[in-house]
C-alpha cells in the first residue's frame, strides 16, 4: 500500500483529514508527503492510504505534484513567499560609543540600575 | 471564623501571599468541568479549565489544539472519524 504515487489522508496533526501524495519512502516507517498537507516527512501510521495511485516520480517536485493535484480538482497548498519588509535596524552612533568608552563604562551601568529600582 | 456567606463551600479556597507577606485564605469562584470528548467522554487535553471571562482574554491557540475538531474531539476519535470519512468517500 505504501508506495511511491499513493493517494493518502492525513489522519494526525494540523493537517489531519488533509489528502497528500507519497513522493518518497524513506525507510519503513517514514515517507515524504506532498499535497494539501505541507511538505514533509511522516510517519507511516499518521496516514490512511486510498485508491488513487498518481503517476510521480520519485521526490517530484511541489509543482509536479501541484499539477496532478489540479487534474483531480484539488488544490495543493502553496506557500507565499515571506515578504521581507525592510525593518529599521538600530544602530548607535559611532561617536557616541567611543565617547562612552572613553568616560568608562562603570558610571553608565551604575545609572541603568538606578532606573531599573524607580 | 468565616462570616456567614463564606461557611458554604460554593466558592473554592485558595491561599495566596498577599502584600503585606502574609499567607492569607481568599475566596473564587469555582472552575468549571473540564473538557470532554463528544464521542468517548475523555478528558481533552489542551483544552484549559477557566472560567469565561478567561478564556476570553486567551488567544485562540492556547484555547484549543491546532487540529480538526479540536476542543471537540479527542485525537483518537478525530482520527477514527477521519479514517471512517476516507474510506467511504474513496
Amino acid at each position: 500500500m505504501i508506495e511511491i504515487g499513493r493517494m493518502c489522508v492525513k489522519i494526525a496533526g494540523r493537517d489531519a483529514g488533509k489528502k497528500c501524495v507519497i513522493v518518497d519512502v524513506i525507510d519503513n516507517k517514514t515517507v515524504l508527503i506532498d499535497g494539501q498537507t505541507r511538505r514533509r516527512k511522516c510517519n507511516v501510521n499518521h496516514i490512511e492510504p486510498l485508491d488513487a495511485v498518481l503517476k510521480i516520480k520519485k521526490g517530484a517536485s511541489h509543482s509536479d505534484i501541484a499539477k496532478e493535484f489540479s487534474k483531480l480538482k484539488l488544490e495543493a497548498r502553496e506557500t507565499k513567499p515571506k515578504k521581507t519588509a525592510a525593518k529599521p535596524v538600530k544602530s548607535r552612533k559611532k561617536k557616541e560609543k567611543a565617547e562612552l568608552k572613553e568616560a568608562g563604562k562603570e558610571p553608565k551601568k551604575a545609572d541603568k540600575k538606578g532606573d531599573k529600582k524607580k | 471564623m468565616p462570616s456567614g456567606r463564606y461557611k458554604s463551600r460554593t466558592l473554592r479556597r485558595v491561599f495566596r501571599r498577599v502584600p503585606s507577606s502574609k499567607i492569607k485564605l481568599q475566596y473564587r469562584k469555582r472552575k468549571p468541568r473540564n473538557a470532554v470528548c463528544g464521542s468517548c467522554g475523555a478528558l481533552l487535553k489542551g483544552v484549559p479549565r477557566e472560567r469565561p471571562y478567561k478564556m476570553r482574554s486567551m488567544s485562540k491557540s492556547k484555547k484549543r489544539p491546532q487540529r480538526p475538531y479540536a476542543g471537540n474531539l479527542c485525537s483518537r476519535c478525530m482520527r477514527k472519524k477521519i479514517i471512517a470519512i476516507a474510506r467511504t468517500g474513496a
